[in-house]
């Protein structure tokens, strides 16, 4: 399905490091993928195996050092508004308000204030923080700043989602709320989205294939198409035996020794 | 903090600057020293509060805080562009950096005679002054804040469509807010003080002046009447800043 | 491969030498009256140095500096620490130092020269006041930010107050005294030439102000040089120094906070 039209189309990309002793860090090495037009795609990988790197490449916020991203057929040059990344730290603008926040994209895009407002409000609502208009970030708590970070992005609606462990940093209650209104929003409009994850349970439950890769250099090792009906509800996939057997097939995985001994 | 704490310590703390005018117009009172040398506090204010009738006092004083204002704003304006700029191009910030180890050590005061040379006796020249040595500790603090901007901000914005260098001016600029605040009320009380010193060295208007003059007639109650008004001026002028600070800084973390 | 421009001075050197070219280029094509070539006012540096007494005059402002630095030292690195320790103490000092903060410590020379004569103690007296008030603030920083935990420990290790002081406050708190320190130096050239200026008795701050009246635009050029090379070289002395004493403290960018 990813292979007749991909959006995203990552091709045998790596990424070199240059490090303070002059040497060089290999952080990914030769990674491929094809993500397809409204997929849900998740990364899994141990820490530092070059999942976040992939994501800003793949936004343009970095370089790659050899091979290309296109997306809908065009390489990558830069940062543009087709491509919506949500930060795992939030990366609120501090002297915004909560309302200001979302805004913003959409007044730098040349929308006028009243539409922009009326849009930044639609989207409180969806995130469910129309009463937080008027706070600044610090009076939010961690997932309150984390929903106003995904109210930003959608604002002015990115074609695809780049979500770097975007709950990584809550509690599980907050996080299992923000995973539900996630795969609401994503049925609503079935945005692309490439989501970095260390959860299994997170990537399984969320996403239509998931990536996984190896220690650093991260190449990828798998992808596993998760096979289960949507729209989804927690409670029923917990006790459905395919889910389970996908967890366990890819903690399984995750788990396996490195293929090649702890490089540099 | 309670209100009684804090009421506490305020008058704690005026405790010292009582005591201390105490002893001054005690020394006076008791003819320790003659009022020559030293007139008493009472005296002092007194005059300086008559004094802020008088218009041509008030003229210098008006001198003085143009000379003030023109320099700063001038620093604020370079140093702040400047800073931000050398973030954002590698080039500028390799000429500047070297540039910085180089004169921000350097006494600026020992280049007021050049400056009165080239520029001439009248404003420019004082403006000069003040400028070269409010600029540094601004252009410092703008480009040390500017660094340390989380990077994410500034992608945040590039992704909404913002381009690189409307993004350095707004987005880099506004995190480094605090940053660059605390290097300007720097530059600030910098500015007071130099404007000062370069209208004593060399000038015929200003507060510097009028105690140059006052010393020149030996009249010592008017030495003391230039220095109370810069005293309270910078005074003014810090706690004028510290409001507007706090106005801007509403949103960004307490600790900075 | 290094590059050059990471060996070490190499920068500032070439800072230096872009500076020099510079200003000779403006002052020979631009023909800026005042502004005579770099090259003449370098020509003349050699001049003053060679000539006895104006050295002489130089050594003795040196002389009066480092003696103010350093009774400055002793005397507000145990204030800013205690104020850091205490918050009485603080509450004490705080708004008086506040209130003399944008006092030009150099403007008070007419009225202590009245007071002390025009000799070495009124100088002295000013550069002292001058270094204080910043090697204060930084120490008083520095003693705030240590943490209460290794003191209780050291208290309960039977350690008194005036030893906890001394042995545990003062080297936790020696990186920002240091920066204090650093910037208190470069004040305390700022302010001996500033009150030279004014008290146009002698020292470098004269000179300047001398030659200028005798028309002696090289030498004013050339003096302007040798005190802009003495705050330089100063600095980067103090900074090895910090990195001596105080190298295991992430280095501080410091901003310079320096005006008499
Ligand atoms: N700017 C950089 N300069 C040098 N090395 C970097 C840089 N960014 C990342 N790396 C290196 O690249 C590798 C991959 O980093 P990356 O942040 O992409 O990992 P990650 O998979 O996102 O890890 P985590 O799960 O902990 O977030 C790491 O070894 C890291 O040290
Ligand atoms: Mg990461």
């Amino acid at each position: 399905m990813a292979d007749s039209n991909p959006v995203i189309d990552i091709e045998s990309l790596s990424k070199t490091f240059g490090t303070r002793r002059g040497t060089s860090h290999l952080a990914i090495a030769d990674i491929s993928l094809k993500v397809g037009d409204g997929e849900f795609v998740s990364i899994l990988g141990p820490s530092g195996c070059g999942k976040s790197t992939l994501l800003y490449i793949v936004g343009g916020f970095e370089a790659p050092s050899t091979g290309a991203v296109l997306v809908d057929g065009k390489p990558v040059a830069g940062p543009g508004p087709d491509r919506g990344p949500v930060f795992q730290e939030f990366a609120l603008f501090p002297w915004k308000t909560v309302l200001g926040n979302v805004m913003y994209g959409l007044l730098e895009q040349g929308v006028d204030r009243g539409q922009a407002t009326d849009r930044a409000r639609e989207l409180l609502a969806m995130v469910h923080l129309s009463a937080y208009g008027n706070f600044y970030p610090k009076e939010l708590s961690g997932g309150m700043k984390q929903r106003v970070a995904i109210a930003r992005t959608l604002a002015y609606r990115p074609k695809i989602l780049l979500m770097d462990e975007p709950f990584g940093a809550l509690d599980a209650h907050t996080r299992t709320r923000l995973q539900n209104d996630l795969l609401d929003i994503w049925e609503r409009d079935r945005k692309t989205v490439m989501f970095v994850t260390h959860s299994v349970e997170e990537a399984v439950f969320l996403s239509d294939r998931v990536a996984v890769m190896t220690r650093s250099p991260g190449r990828i090792k798998e992808i596993i198409p998760i096979d289960l009906p949507r729209p989804r509800k927690r409670a029923e996939l917990l006790v459905n035996r395919r889910y389970q057997d996908y967890v366990v097939e890819i903690e399984r995985l995750m788990e396996l020794p490195p293929e090649e001994a702890q490089a540099s | 903090m309670t209100w009684t704490r804090r009421a506490g310590e305020l008058a704690v703390g005026l405790l010292p600057i009582v005591l201390l005018l105490g002893l001054w117009q005690g020394l006076v009172f008791l003819k320790y020293a003659p009022p020559t040398l030293l007139p008493g506090p009472v005296t002092v204010f007194s005059r300086f509060f008559s004094l802020l009738g008088d218009p041509q006092f008030l003229q210098h004083g008006a001198t003085t805080s143009f000379r003030l204002f023109s320099g700063f704003a001038l620093a604020v304006a370079v140093g702040v562009g400047l800073g931000i700029l050398a973030v954002g191009n590698r080039v500028v910030a390799a000429i500047l950096r070297p540039l910085i180890r180089v004169l921000a050590p350097v006494p600026k005061i020992a280049l007021y005679p050049a400056f009165i040379l080239t520029l001439g006796f009248d404003h420019s020249s004082k403006i000069a002054l003040v400028f070269v040595d409010a600029v540094f500790p601004i252009l410092l603090a703008t480009y040390q804040g500017a660094l340390s901007v989380e990077p994410k901000l500034v992608w945040s914005a590039r992704a909404a469509g913002v381009s690189q260098t409307r993004a350095l001016f707004t987005i880099v600029l506004m995190a480094a807010l605090p940053s660059i605040l605390t290097g300007c009320r720097i530059g600030l009380v910098i500015a007071c003080i130099v404007v000062f010193l370069s209208e004593m060295i060399n000038s015929t208007d200003g507060l510097g002046y009028l105690l140059v003059r006052a010393a020149r007639n030996f009249q010592t109650v008017d030495m003391f009447v230039p220095i109370i008004s810069i005293s309270i001026l910078g005074l003014i002028l810090n706690a004028a800043f510290n409001a507007l600070r706090a106005r801007l800084l509403v949103g960004y973390p307490e600790d900075n | 491969m290094k590059r050059i421009a990471d060996i070490p001075g190499f920068p500032p050197l070439m800072a230096c030498i872009g500076l020099l070219v510079f200003w000779d280029l403006v002052a020979r094509y631009l023909a800026i009256s005042g502004l005579p070539p770099a090259w003449d006012a370098l020509k003349e540096v050699p001049v003053i140095l060679a000539d006895p007494e104006q050295l002489l005059n130089i050594l003795s402002s040196i002389r009066r500096m480092v003696i103010g630095f350093f009774a400055a030292l002793v005397f507000a690195i145990p204030v800013g620490l205690l104020m850091g320790r205490s918050r009485a103490v603080a509450a004490f000092f705080n708004p008086l130092l506040m209130t003399i903060y944008p006092v030009p410590k150099a403007a008070l020379m007419p009225i202590i020269m009245l007071w002390l004569g025009v000799g070495d103690v009124s100088k002295i007296l000013v550069i002292f006041l001058g270094v204080s008030l910043p090697v204060i603030y930084h120490s008083y920083q520095g003693a705030r930010a240590v943490e209460q935990k290794m003191l209780w420990s050291a208290a309960a290790m039977g350690m008194g107050a005036p030893a906890r002081l001394l042995r545990i406050v003062l080297p936790a708190a020696l990186p920002e005294i240091m920066v204090g320190c650093r910037t208190g130096l470069v004040l305390a050239l700022i302010t001996m030439v500033t009150s030279e200026m004014i008290a146009r008795q002698s020292g470098v701050g004269n000179i300047l102000f001398n030659s200028l009246d005798l028309a002696q635009y090289g030498l004013v050029y050339a003096t302007i040089l040798i005190i802009g090379v003495m705050g330089f070289v100063l600095d980067v002395l103090f900074e090895k120094l910090r990195e001596a004493v105080a190298g295991w403290a992430q280095p501080v960018h410091q901003i310079a906070v320096g005006s008499a």
